[in-house]
């Protein structure tokens, strides 16, 4: 099942590590895009999306070192960085003032088709797996996740914006992220095999 | 408590991200993984890179062209920092060692004259720079030191009571303990007060350390022994110097988490 590749998201992070500003430039060539249209997609077209996007890249500079190659890829790294500061800032605008969120289906239906993604071999083979995991998913759980991962809504939220029981919701959340999971993994192997 | 399926509903939620609140739903999840369930620790780490398959079917954007170029430009001082401090400034050594050889020769030429004040005039500016750059350099060291653990959290405090003005931003990390207060249009104390920062868990003000405003009112504290795990509230409150155990003092700056 795995594969062993190169990826060259981690001789970036080791140059990035050693204070090579050229390689931290590769880095955003290769996924400031994919980044910044998590942060847009959570906080809306502000420049508050580019401002995630100028802290996360800050952050990777510092804390290269941080970053663990046996827990998943660069690419995941980052794009975690980039939710939770996103969504640290949604949380900190509520309940003043919500950003127009696009809906869901728009997102679902989206045309980020494969043509449309200049991401390296890796992103791609990161896409195709994550497409697939996610399309695999119950409709509701799908839903469930999506509300939690992009608008940061609470269990209790969740479950008054569906009308679903709170119950119901906390069980869809764990069976969605379980299943990804179990997805996921091969594509975490793949990157991560010991010799 | 033997693992259910219950604790990993509370893990779930944990990697999103989501707030739990309730029935202390935190309390329950922390002592699960204290009790060293290596099933839901596991379950954590994994769910939190699970999740990330969703960003896939989000539409790539297009940057604009400056921020590459804004993004690059602020690695600078964490290029050059370490090599000025630990090297023992050249660059002064260097200044000071010509102003030096240009009094001793007593040249008093006017062109060398010139020179002289551009050095005087170059070191000074230097050694101002250097000063801006350390500060900033202390600044972005103590939050990367929190930042760099994902799990941190950021929470805004507003201006209460005699200072509705002062403004404040909280970065935690639960797991690391640790937290930074930044604050910004404080008043100034007198010498015998300091600001005390407080976290609430169930209601109640644990004490996390204290500090003082710069005369431009911002405050840059590290709090290393955060109290508490998880966090209702913060608060900041004036304080006798040193601190007290528990808040005496008006409040001037407060924020809930949830």
């Amino acid at each position: 099942m795995s594969q062993r590749r190169e990826d060259p998201d981690r001789s970036l992070m080791a140059r990035v590590e050693a204070r090579d500003a050229d390689a931290l430039a590769e880095l955003y060539d290769r996924h400031a895009g994919r980044l910044l249209g998590l942060a847009r997609r959570i906080l809306g077209d502000g420049g508050e999306a580019e401002e995630v996007l100028q802290e996360v890249f800050l952050f990777a500079w510092r804390s290269a070192s941080s970053f663990d190659p046996g827990r998943g890829q660069v690419l995941t790294w980052l794009l975690i960085a980039t939710r939770s500061r996103s969504i640290d800032r949604l949380r900190a605008r509520r309940p003043a003032s919500r950003p127009e969120i696009r809906s869901l289906e728009e997102i679902a239906e989206g045309p980020a088709g494969p043509d449309d993604i200049e991401a390296a071999s890796s992103g791609k083979q990161w896409e195709t797996i994550c497409r697939a995991a996610v399309g695999q998913l119950p409709a509701d759980q799908r839903r469930a996740l999506e509300l939690a991962y992009f608008e940061g809504l609470t269990h209790q939220e969740i479950a008054a914006r569906t009308s679903t029981p709170l119950g119901t919701v906390k069980t869809r959340v764990r069976l969605g992220l379980m299943k990804l999971r179990e997805r996921m993994r091969p594509y975490w192997e793949s990157g991560s095999d010991g010799p | 408590m033997a693992h259910s399926e219950r604790h990993e509903e509370l893990v779930a939620a944990s990697a999103l991200g989501l707030p739990l609140l309730g029935e202390g739903e935190r309390a329950e999840l922390d002592r699960h993984l204290a009790e060293g369930c290596a099933v839901c620790e596991g379950l954590l780490a994994d769910f939190r890179g699970a999740a990330t398959a969703l960003a896939a079917g989000v539409p790539v954007a297009t940057p604009p062209p400056e921020l590459k170029a804004r993004i690059l430009g602020a690695l600078g001082p964490a290029r050059v920092a370490p090599r000025e401090t630990s090297g023992g400034l050249p660059w002064k050594a260097l200044a000071a060692a010509a102003v030096l050889a240009l009094l001793v020769l007593g040249v008093d030429d006017a062109r060398l004259r010139r020179q002289r004040e551009e050095l005087r005039s170059q070191t000074a500016a230097l050694e101002g720079k250097l000063r801006t750059t350390e500060t900033a350099l202390a600044e972005r060291v103590l939050r990367a030191r929190v930042l760099e653990n994902d799990d941190v959290q950021m929470l805004l405090l507003g201006g209460q009571g005699p200072q509705p003005d002062a403004r404040a931003r909280v970065f935690w990390s639960p797991r690391a303990r640790r937290g930074i207060i930044l604050a910004s249009n404080l008043a100034p104390l007198p010498p015998d007060r300091q600001y005390e920062l407080w976290v609430f868990q169930k209601g109640k003000p644990v004490n996390a350390g204290v500090f003082d405003a710069d005369p431009k009112g911002q405050a840059l504290f590290e709090s290393t022994e955060f109290p508490l795990p998880e966090a209702e509230a913060f608060a900041v409150t004036v304080e006798p110097r040193g601190g007290v155990p528990a808040p005496t003092g008006p409040i001037v700056l407060v924020g809930k988490t949830s």
